[in-house]
């Protein structure tokens, strides 16, 4: 038998492929917000059929307005300033305490297996419930409320950077070392750089408890803040405005949520996949 | 004359926690000349991975005399270089950024590491990808990054530890052409770890043939096909009786 050889296609250019339309390229995110404005409109079209009873629950276009209106007064802008202090002080305390904690959790083995069933009970445990006495301990300013959002939010920080220095790659240490990196370098070179994504995955997480932390801290012992508002504008029956409030709670906690998981994309884009 | 790398009675016992012992090298020895391309083959297992990390100074033996240049291994130093066979690549770095590591460890100004990275990018043929990321290249292409990470430093010695063995058979072959091509150009001297008895023979002027562990050097073959080598020579009789000879030797060691 004689080699044969076959005949070669022209083939096109890579960019010449078709590109994706908006919505093939979007869908992901599209599909996402219809789905909220479809929850908005089957709420609002159920009181077509219920009977609306402002005392007991709001609709939509209610809470839009109602918002509108804190916006316009600059209430709302009033309440978060004063919700953001705590979280600002008790946010960062988590970070710089939980990383710390974290970080000797992983490199000192025996410290590690000491710490870790007690980190996981009280990261398992309703930690909110220990807000009233809290609030008694540290009085009911910045402090007290700062300490609530420092404790719910500490946790996935200390597990993160836990598992983060845990999975520090023996062989990068080894290459550090090998091309004459001393003990500074493999932090700077390798630890540094791989627990990092860890750190922000845990904030990702925090941020969530955190705010609720806020809520907690406020709901509690408060005459200023969001969470003060959502407990007042409920006494007085206000609920469009109560709904607003939360409404923009849960707007920032997506912003956040989604800033962070944004910024983890672009600044580890060997993690994506992952 | 000692010769260029030296091992005398080299011993490592592993002493892991939890477990019992395991004696990894025994009675070693070892003579390399300047600027041979020398492999090493062994059973899996037997220490051949142990032995080029004591001598990149990463582990400490129990006992016996290792020297470079007469003098014995302290600890790692830029006269040595490591091709790992798991690439071993910063993935947060640039293909730039990882062959500059060992120069920017050694303190080198931004301007002439620049200057390095891409004279070696250009030789192991990665112009264009500087700027890519490890997780974007192909394991062929990671490998070449971390041969010119190892050249950047301008070792001595290169040490490579099963470098291709994560790389497809076609890949693989190519490799180890651009490998010798790259040996010829930087005149290196070369310690080759490799299961495969081919690719030994194919790169190299004497081949070791280790025991099971705990490992030492059995029989050392010298490889006298000329130079530039080509891939027909694979082929040939003379490469065909070396095949055997040097797996009569291997296959010994060997226990499934
Ligand atoms: N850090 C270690 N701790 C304990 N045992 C080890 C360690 N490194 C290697 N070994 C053991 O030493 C022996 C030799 O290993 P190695 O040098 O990696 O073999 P290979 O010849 O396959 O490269 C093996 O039995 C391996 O399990
Ligand atoms: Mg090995």
């Amino acid at each position: 038998m004689t080699d044969q050889t076959l005949p070669n296609p022209a083939v096109p250019a890579d960019d010449a492929v078709t590109r994706e339309t908006f919505v093939e390229r979007y869908r992901k995110p599209l599909l996402g917000a219809l789905a909220v404005l479809l929850f908005f409109i089957a709420w609002q079209a159920v009181f077509l059929v219920v009977p609306f009873n402002a005392l007991f629950i709001s609709k939509p276009n209610l809470i839009f307005s109602g918002l509108a209106e804190l916006v316009v007064s600059g209430e709302l802008w009033a309440d978060l300033a004063v919700s953001a202090v705590p979280f600002l002080y008790g946010f960062t305390a988590a970070v710089v305490v939980g990383v710390t904690i974290g970080i000797v959790m992983g490199w000192r083995v025996r410290v590690g297996y000491a710490l870790d069933p007690l980190m996981t009970v009280f990261y398992a445990s309703p930690l909110v419930a220990l807000a009233p006495l809290l609030i008694v301990f540290f009085g009911v300013g910045v402090s007290g409320k700062a300490i609530i959002i420092f404790l719910l939010s500490i946790f996935p920080f200390i597990f993160n950077a836990y598992a983060g220095v845990r999975a520090v790659d023996r062989l990068l240490i080894n290459v550090v070392r090998s091309l004459g990196g001393k003990e500074k370098d493999l932090y700077l070179k390798v630890i540094v750089p791989s627990v990092l994504p860890y750190i922000v995955a845990g904030a990702r997480i925090a941020v969530g408890r955190g705010l609720i932390g806020v809520l907690v801290g406020e709901f509690f012992a408060a005459s200023e803040g969001i969470g003060y508002a959502i407990a007042k504008f409920g006494d007085l029956f206000a609920l469009d405005k109560m709904f607003a409030c939360i409404l923009s709670v849960m707007i920032i906690a997506v912003v956040l949520t989604e800033g962070i998981r944004w910024a983890e994309r672009s600044a580890f884009p060997w993690r994506v996949g992952q | 004359m000692p010769a260029y790398i030296q091992g005398r009675n080299v011993n490592l016992t592993f002493r892991p926690p939890n477990r019992g012992p395991v004696r990894a090298l025994y009675g070693f020895d070892i003579d390399v000349n300047e600027g041979e391309f020398l492999s090493i083959v062994g059973p899996s297992g037997c220490g051949k991975s142990t032995f080029l990390n004591v001598l990149l100074g990463l582990i400490r033996p129990d006992s016996g005399d290792l020297r470079m240049h007469g003098k014995p291994i302290a600890g790692p130093g830029t006269d040595r270089a490591m091709v790992f066979q798991e690439f071993g690549l910063l993935p947060w770095r640039s293909v730039q950024h990882n062959i500059e590591l060992g120069l920017e460890l050694k303190g080198v100004p931004t301007e002439t590491r620049h200057n390095v990275s891409q004279h070696f990018i250009e030789m192991v043929g990665l112009s264009g990808f500087e700027g890519h990321f490890p997780h974007e290249l192909s394991g062929g292409m990671k490998q070449r990054v971390g041969l010119a990470r190892a050249l950047a430093t301008d070792p001595d010695v290169l040490l490579m530890d099963e470098p291709f063995a994560a790389l497809d058979a076609q890949t693989r072959d190519l490799m180890q052409v651009e490998l010798l091509r790259i040996w010829q150009e930087a005149r290196k001297t070369v310690l080759f770890v490799t299961h495969q008895i081919d690719e030994a023979i194919y790169l190299s002027d004497r081949v070791m043939v280790m025991t099971k562990r705990p490992g030492h050097a059995k029989k050392i073959f010298p490889i006298e096909l000329p130079r530039p080598r080509d891939y027909e020579m694979r082929v040939t009789p003379e490469f065909n009786d070396l095949k055997l000879e040097i797996w009569h030797a291997l296959k010994d060691e060997i226990t499934i």
